[in-house]
């Protein structure tokens, strides 16, 4: 225990409080008072299962990430075919009583499959073959996701390859194709993968005005519940905009805006400042990281955690487009709180590995 | 012990420059949250507010209006309003199609509303009133569907049936702008007092409109009330009029287009105010129909105007006594100083003939007054010379508005020469003089501006303002006219009703003796041989009469004008005749005093003026028929004799029966 991080494990528990005193209110909000105290479930399994993992060896971890990865792709294609279609995608599945999204799953193996890469390649620069199987390793479950389909998810994988690739380093002229590359990759997801609702908040959030009533409208609630809070919030379960169900998906993409409504600037810059406490201790490990597996998995999960956040909130605080990317720990769900507590552990173990001789 | 490590820098560094960028992006989120929260809070409570909150105007009940007896003329009745909350409204082509299935209103005028309540904003919007029970279950019904539409309940105004009062009153409408800039107490699609009444003391009757302010929730669903300003209804308004009388006179005039006027002539108290046609006050009790409005903006005979106050006619003969006591007063003419008319005279070599063919023989100042001798103010006329008729004219009055508190008044107008050169450009010519010495030519007064003037002659000699709500009166202004001219004038209008050769002697032998002064006012220039009842309605000339009682000590002063009545005596001496027997006579029922006096054309065969529009009870339908009363009124023969008496500036009317 006492060669974990404190101060992640602290920061953990911080968001933790956070989140079930907002999915309390949102509960409320709907009606629904399960979901505060299913959350408040998953956010404890998700500790132990951190502390668990953490007493694990990440290296052996790395060692069976071809097997998790491919396991992890076998479970995404299954998907297609099991998975019942439920809010217009096939991304969840059902296990006992649960609903589960192996897609959250997918992505910690991921991670993982390109730390254990990384591993081979001990130049100073990635070398051309290097690029394309990291990028492999990553566009595979990303299209996946994508096809389910599922978005928000999917552009989650991105940050983790850009990281993969940044902190492998890469000559300009790698970059400028990536780039490109990308582009044009954007170019055809706009052309014939978005379904026109999500072009449409795109636009939308170039042009606030464009629709009011639908995607438009959401940015703008969750700006008033934010802005309304002002300094010291509204109180708890006093948030005119969540309890009166002006707030859509407000367990979920927008509990940010639950929290900084009722709490006001003073409590969202403390779950702002617990959220940078969390990411600056990933990035920590990963510069105390003993070796490449370790450095890039901290690296990756940790840029990955961080763009989800900032999106997440530059979402909220109207900013950023809406593209259904969760607040880790924060947004309702137990697979997201589950997945992100096992990156969190294996961060906790590369950091309690740190001097470890081989 | 040695570690084989990896060379991690390049690795190190290249997350540090990660976290560097994180680092921004974390202090973006942070900025952001300040400027949101800190910066700009206030206004995004403000729209949370907004969100959250309705207010729901209440609208105050309106007061009351009661006659001078204290019965109602005025009052409220429950009715449901239909609000809309323009913000709410997802698809207004559905809604539109909703409200006019049920019937709110047909589809371009539900489109219409619907568009003016979306321009103001968060504001809800009255968009029908007056609901139907069917109305109120079908919007109910489909609560769920329309969170935009909330019924409420209100109340209307409720007048007495018919348009008795209507002018008086006046209408109701939708604020104006510029009304809503100036009164912060009035809110947009409130109704205020348009005119009348309803206008003059919209502040005594108006009451402060109140608000219920609700939380709703994301589906407008209203979840509890948060707070209730109850609205201050209007406080209750005493006035002048006797309804008694007003519906007197209404009756009388039996649908035809004119005006009533009567009022106290001590202190100007209004006791009557009566215009026709009029319009049907329900129609402005709520919130109008354009398509309704159009209607009544249209029609020829402007049912909108206010004649009592607003409309302008030639004053005739009733000037006559009002010259007169000028005359006196300004030593134009002595009592007893004469005139010969032969009927006919010759002034600025030009022909003036006298309403009697055959002259009146030598006629002295009271006797001109009695039998309305047009020669004996012609020569009159001649010796003042226009500034000074003038003069006399604006000493009653004329020319300026009484100060009566309903808007809109008419201040009529008083030729001389220096109006005649700044409006029509050139001096003024003599031979209109000797027109306007008997009421014709350029000189227009509205019947309130007649009313006063009489009053002055009967009163002492002071201007009373006219007023409807008792002590607005404000203290009456000094003619200077001397007692003794007055009570020279007053003979003559007592021999007017009680001279052998008055014009209006068929009122004589009525149970309450009565005085006045006709008039006659020509439209259009006489043909020859023509009667009036042979002219189409609309050429015919306009019946005046101002009548008074008591004589000795005058408390009601009643001014009638009847247009294109035709003729005074017989049309238009009745209905002030019948409404002074309504006040002073013994107590009889309505249609006994309507037999009373049945105007002239009953005992002819005279067809009865053409109905207003709409209006099917031409005075013949509705009044008993003079075989009918005979019997029982000994004056009958009086009256009848009196045809042969009409006074119609140049032309005979000798020949009728």
């Amino acid at each position: 225990m006492r060669r974990l991080d404190p101060w992640l494990l602290l920061s953990v528990l911080a968001i933790s409080a956070c989140a079930y005193l907002a999915q309390g209110s949102t509960a409320r909000a709907l009606a629904a008072p399960g979901f505060a105290h299913r959350q408040l479930v998953w956010l404890a399994v998700g500790v132990a299962l951190l502390l668990l993992v953490s007493f694990a060896d990440y290296r052996v971890l790395a060692r069976f990430s071809p097997l998790l990865y491919v396991v992890s792709i076998a479970v995404l294609l299954a998907l297609f075919a099991i998975a019942p279609l439920r809010g217009g995608t096939r991304a969840w599945i059902a296990v006992g009583s649960y609903t589960v999204q192996p897609s959250e799953f997918a992505r910690v193996v991921t991670i993982l499959g390109v730390a254990a890469l990384a591993d081979e390649y001990q130049q100073s620069r990635l070398n051309f073959a290097a690029v394309w199987r990291i990028t492999a390793v990553v566009a595979a479950p990303a299209l996946l996701v994508l096809l389910q389909p599922d978005l928000g998810m999917a552009l989650t994988f991105v940050p983790i390859l850009l990281a993969a690739l940044w902190l492998g380093g890469l000559r300009w002229r790698a970059w400028i194709a990536l780039v490109l590359g990308g582009a044009v990759f954007v170019a055809a997801a706009w052309l014939w993968f978005l379904k026109p609702y999500q072009r449409e908040r795109v636009l939308t959030f170039a042009d606030p005005q464009r629709a009011p009533y639908s995607s438009g409208y959401q940015q703008r609630q969750s700006k008033i519940a934010v802005g309304s809070g002002e300094i010291t919030g509204k109180g708890l379960h006093s948030g005119t905009q969540s309890q009166l169900r002006f707030l859509p998906a407000q367990y979920t993409d927008f509990i940010f805006a639950v929290w900084a409504e009722e709490t006001g600037f003073v409590g969202a810059a403390l779950l702002l400042a617990a959220y940078a406490l969390l990411v600056m201790r990933i990035f920590v490990v990963a510069l105390a990281a003993r070796d490449r597996v370790g450095a890039v998995f901290a690296g990756c999960a940790g840029f990955g955690m961080s763009t989800a956040i900032l999106i997440n909130m530059g979402m909220v605080t109207g900013i950023a487009p809406t593209t259904g990317i969760t607040l880790p720990l924060l947004s309702y769900g137990g697979s997201s709180v589950l997945a992100t507590c096992i990156t969190l552990g294996i961060v906790q173990s590369i950091w309690r590995l740190r001097f470890a001789n081989v | 012990m040695t570690f084989v490590r990896d060379d991690l820098r390049p690795v190190q560094r290249r997350a540090v420059a990660i976290l560097a960028i994180v680092a921004v992006g974390l202090v973006v989120v942070l900025l952001r949250l300040w400027v949101l929260q800190v910066v700009q809070g206030p206004r995004w409570r403000s729209a949370a507010e907004n969100n959250r909150l309705r207010r729901i105007p209440l609208e105050a009940p309106r007061g009351m209006v009661k006659d001078v007896r204290g019965e109602v003329i005025l009052d409220n009745r429950p009715a449901y309003q239909l609000l809309l909350f323009p913000e709410e409204m997802n698809d207004s082509v559905r809604t539109a199609a909703f409200l006019t299935r049920i019937e709110i209103a047909p589809a371009d005028e539900v489109r219409a509303r619907l568009e003016k309540a979306s321009r103001t904003s968060h504001l809800p919007s009255v968009i029908a009133d007056n609901l139907a029970w069917s109305q109120v279950a079908s919007i109910a019904a489909h609560r769920a569907e329309f969170h935009e539409l909330e019924i409420h309940p209100a109340t209307r105004r409720s007048l007495p049936p018919g348009a008795t009062v209507a002018h008086l009153v006046g209408q109701l409408g939708e604020v104006s702008p510029e009304q809503l800039a100036e009164s912060p107490n009035l809110r947009p699609g409130q109704l205020v007092g348009r005119s009348g009444l309803e206008r003059a003391y919209q502040d005594v009757l108006g009451g402060t409109p109140g608000n219920l302010v609700v939380v709703v929730d994301a589906l407008g669903k209203q979840v509890s009330a948060l707070d209730e300003e109850p609205p201050v209804a209007g406080r209750p308004l005493g006035v002048t009029i006797d309804l008694a009388l007003q519906r007197e006179a209404v009756e009388a005039m039996a649908g035809q287009v004119g005006a009533v006027v009567a009022l106290d002539p001590r202190d100007g108290a209004v006791r009557i105010l009566l215009s026709q046609p009029a319009f049907d006050p329900d129609l402005f009790a709520g919130h109008l129909e354009p398509a309704r409005w159009q209607e009544l903006t249209s029609d020829p005979l402007n049912p909108l105007h206010n004649r009592a106050i607003q409309a302008l006619y030639p004053p005739g003969s009733t000037i006559k006594p009002l010259f007169a006591a000028g005359a006196l007063r300004d030593g134009v003419r002595t009592p007893f100083d004469t005139v010969y008319c032969t009927g006919a005279v010759t002034i600025y070599g030009h022909p003036y003939r006298c309403w009697l063919a055959g002259g009146h023989g030598r006629m002295a100042l009271e006797q001109a007054i009695e039998e309305s001798c047009d020669t004996y103010f012609y020569y009159t006329a001649r010796d003042a010379g226009i500034d000074r008729l003038a003069s006399w004219a604006r000493t009653f009055g004329f020319g300026t508005p009484t100060g009566i508190e309903l808007g809109g008044e008419n201040s009529g107008l008083v030729p001389d020469d220096a109006w005649s050169r700044r409006v029509r450009g050139q001096p003024w010519y003599g031979g209109e003089t000797i027109s306007v010495g008997i009421g014709q030519g350029p000189i227009l007064v509205t019947p309130i501006q007649l009313a006063v003037a009489y009053a002055a002659l009967i009163n002492g000699g002071d201007l009373v303002q006219p007023h409807l709500v008792p002590d607005k009166g404000g203290a009456p202004r000094p003619t200077g006219l001397p007692a003794e001219a007055l009570a020279h004038v007053r003979r003559g209008m007592e021999m007017v009703v009680a001279g052998d050769r008055g014009t209006a002697r068929r009122l004589g032998n009525l149970p309450v003796r009565l005085a006045g002064k006709t008039g006659t006012s020509q439209v259009m220039r006489k043909k020859d041989g023509v009667k009036w009842y042979e002219l189409p309605w609309e050429q015919r000339h306009h019946a005046l009469f101002v009548a008074y009682a008591p004589l000795d000590k005058p408390e009601l002063l009643v001014c009638v004008v009847v247009e294109h009545g035709g003729d005074a005596a017989s049309v238009a001496a009745p209905i002030a005749a019948r409404i002074l027997l309504r006040a002073f006579g013994p107590q009889v029922k309505q249609g006994e005093v309507a037999a009373a006096v049945p105007p002239i054309w009953q005992n002819t065969s005279l067809p009865p003026p053409p109905a207003p529009k709409g209006q099917t009870s031409g005075p013949g339908e509705t009044l008993p028929s003079a075989a009918a009363v005979e019997p029982a009124r000994p004056s009958s023969h009086a009256a009848a004799r009196s045809l042969t008496q009409q006074e119609h500036p140049k032309q005979e009317p000798r020949t009728r029966q």
